[in-house]
């Protein structure tokens, strides 16, 4: 019988993606009859009542049994912290991006990258059991000796969508539109590649439709490529048709998935990616490229590219949005690969893992 | 049909999207990329317009961040040299830029005056670097490094691995006792990888070549690099073949630095070599000549292996596996003897097996 999980989370932002699935997977803990508190690095005011600094964590008051459970994505000095501590440990993997992406735009943020990967194999020492969102992040744990791996996937906040949508964002989308509007998520980093996006749809415009549009959602994580992204698009001409929205809010997001077409995902490194379930929710027809965890979170829901040359990504986008059968069967294949990553689908898997734990 | 009158009438159409008919996503994909090469071969599609969309976010992205070679980076740079003083004016705000212009015309004699010196020193030093450039391009000709560039450039790989599987045996033998895991590099198409995990070893492989068909255990890495990646000590047994035969002496001895430190104690390293003699005779002349590397003898690894702390080495020489001279039937005793001494020189075993050992 386990006592308490208590999660220790670097960065708390409550409604990201790791922030969503510490809080979805709190509550699953919970109604496990397991203790389970979040002990955070940094978070924002508002989540403050919800969270606890990492280091006024005391010790094992919960119960003998007590398990400290890592959200590992990035380098941290609670990593440093949780070695030292006694207790048996846990660790969520999510991935922590290669800092050869990083190391041309932003040379701090790769050796911050480069900190953080250096502290994985560290944690397999001390870990009686670590989690994987995806396969391809399992490979990697496994790569650098963690004895003991399970596949779990994120949880993903479906719900949010259903629960409303800001109609004045959306009606002026609506209302603006004159041809297929392409959206991506995903924060603007180098290892996203909104600039092979912005290329493919340069071609798209050049050879289809002159009239589409295109829509990158997503806070910066790096400066200096958020820049020569925007100083492209002006030297392409596009600035009209290409938007940067930044960080926004979920009703927002909602406005834009309900608004395009088509989601397009050139990344070239994901260890899970919930954009790709965010747009099938949301009944978009998913262009993906393989790599990394994309083929996994995908499955048959989206259209696979191994080549995502410009030219050859727009073909494949003027195909999905012009014919209405391509479309229409993509969307039902997401809605049958959403089934298989539903909360309740996630809810059982980490059920199965978190027995293991005796 | 326009994108968005096409999503609402297919959703209306069926109902509901979810039940639409399957589509064969590879089949799809094909089809579009027959269509593509068409428009491309036909010019509907600009020849020169994919290439116009990567010069253009070069202007923007970091050098190191395009793949660039030396020339092109160094072409960046000469082009970074120019320093220009006329700085934009432009503002939404209505008297910003009236503001900036004054700014410019201030201190324009003086940005000139610090950006003519900054630029002659960075030319100088383009220049420099582009003369250093020359001299390496002719070092690198009159040097072996010209042979691995070539070796690099894959024409001169192997086109296929050779076939190990008649080691299984040996190999299930030196790995019964091992616990934990065991990597094979390079593992080729797999086929000794699966013969190892199907007698219960742990085993998985890494391969550098892209390889249509093989076991779902090897992964796509160069065996050193994969091996830098581990903890020490992080595989209970290391097995070498492929890469042994081609690599430099000096990548070699790299190699079994590595292998010694990745390895648990009390574990196992493998090498699966070739005969230098029989390397060079069953392999095509151009690889021969141009690979970086030969093949070391047993008796070498067995030596390097040593001198890295590892004990109990054992060699197996492989099945003969080329045409011996057949002695003369009744024959003279003698000339039997010396028919058997030139097939111990000339057809002897053309591979080897050996196993050292970490001590605990």
């Amino acid at each position: 019988m386990v006592d308490a999980i208590h999660q220790f989370v670097p960065s708390f932002v409550p409604r990201d993606a790791i922030g969503t699935h510490t809080r979805a997977l709190r509550a699953l803990l919970h109604d496990m009859g397991i203790e389970s508190d979040l002990y955070v690095g940094e978070t924002r005011e508002a989540a403050r009542g919800e969270t606890r600094p990492y280091l006024s964590y005391a010790g094992a008051r919960s119960g003998p049994r007590t398990w400290l459970l890592y959200q590992l994505s990035t380098g941290s000095k609670m990593a440093e912290y949780l070695l030292a501590r006694p207790e048996p440990k846990l660790v969520d993997y999510h991935n922590i991006t290669p800092p050869s992406f990083f190391f041309p735009w932003e040379a701090h943020v790769g050796v911050e990258l480069d900190h953080g990967r250096q502290q994985i194999p560290l944690l397999s020492g001390c870990t009686d059991l670590a989690f994987a969102d995806s396969a391809y992040n399992e490979d990697e744990l496994i790569e650098v000796g963690f004895p003991k791996t399970v596949v779990a996937p994120i949880f993903v906040d479906y719900e949010s969508f259903d629960q409303g949508v800001d109609t004045r964002l959306l009606n002026s989308l609506l209302s603006a539109k004159r041809g297929a509007h392409w959206l991506f998520v995903g924060r603007v980093a180098p290892n996203k590649c909104q600039h092979e996006v912005v290329k493919a749809f340069a071609a798209y415009r050049s050879l289809y439709d002159a009239e589409a549009r295109l829509t990158l959602v997503g806070g910066s994580s790096s400066h200096a490529y958020k820049t020569a992204i925007e100083q492209y698009v002006e030297a392409l001409g596009l600035e009209g048709a290409v938007t940067l929205t930044g960080n926004i809010g979920q009703q927002a997001l909602a406005a834009h998935f309900q608004a395009a077409d088509v989601f397009v995902c050139l990344s070239e490194h994901e260890g899970f990616c919930v954009p790709l379930l965010e747009a099938m929710h949301n009944r978009l027809p998913v262009v993906a490229y393989d790599a990394t965890a994309v083929p996994e979170t995908l499955g048959d829901g989206g259209l696979l590219l191994t080549d995502k040359s410009p030219v050859n990504v727009a073909a494949v986008v003027h195909r999905v949005v012009s014919d209405a059968s391509v479309r229409d069967a993509l969307v039902g294949a997401g809605q049958e690969r959403l089934a298989f990553f539903s909360t309740e689908r996630v809810r059982e898997r980490w059920v199965d893992a978190l027995k293991s734990l005796g | 049909m326009s994108p968005t009158d096409g999503r609402g009438a297919a959703s209306d159409a069926t109902g509901g999207t979810s039940h639409a008919p399957a589509i064969d996503h590879q089949k799809l994909l094909a089809e579009i990329d027959a269509e593509v090469q068409r428009k491309r071969e036909s010019g509907d599609i600009p020849a020169d317009l994919e290439r116009e969309l990567d010069l253009v976010f070069a202007r923007f992205a970091p050098v190191d961040a395009l793949e660039a070679d030396f020339e092109q980076v160094l072409t960046r740079a000469e082009q970074a040299t120019f320093i220009d003083v006329i700085a934009p004016v432009e503002s939404s705000r209505p008297v910003v830029p009236i503001f900036k212009k004054v700014v410019r015309k201030v201190v324009g004699w003086y940005l000139r005056y610090v950006a003519q010196q900054t630029s002659a020193f960075a030319h100088a030093i383009t220049r420099a670097v582009r003369l250093l450039g020359e001299r390496v391009d002719v070092l690198e000709q009159a040097s072996p490094v010209a042979a691995q560039r070539a070796a690099a450039d894959g024409d001169v790989q192997p086109p296929s691995a050779p076939d190990l599987s008649h080691w299984a045996p040996t190999l299930a033998r030196w790995l019964q006792a091992t616990t934990g895991r065991v990597l094979h590099a390079e593992a080729g198409d797999g086929a000794l990888l699966a013969a190892l995990v199907e007698a219960g070893v742990d085993a998985y492989g890494v391969d550098p070549r892209p390889r249509p068909n093989v076991v779902n255990e090897v992964r796509e890495d160069e065996a050193a690099v994969h091996l830098r990646a581990l903890p020490d000590g992080a595989l209970a047994a290391i097995v070498l073949s492929g890469c042994v035969d081609r690599m430099a002496l000096g990548a070699q001895l790299q190699l079994a630095d590595l292998v010694a430190t990745k390895v648990a104690p009390g574990g196992t390293v493998i090498v699966l070599g070739t005969h230098p003699a029989a390397w060079a005779e069953s392999h095509a002349p151009v690889h021969v000549d141009l690979s970086p590397g030969r093949p070391l003898h047993p008796e070498t690894w067995q030596h390097l292996l040593a001198q890295r702390g590892m004990t109990e080495s054992e060699i197996v020489a492989g099945p003969p596996d080329r045409a011996a001279l057949a002695p003369v039937p009744k024959g003279d005793r003698v000339l039997n003897a010396n028919i058997e001494r030139l097939n111990a020189l000339l057809f002897g075993p053309s591979s080897y097996a050996l196993a050292a050992h970490r001590p605990e």
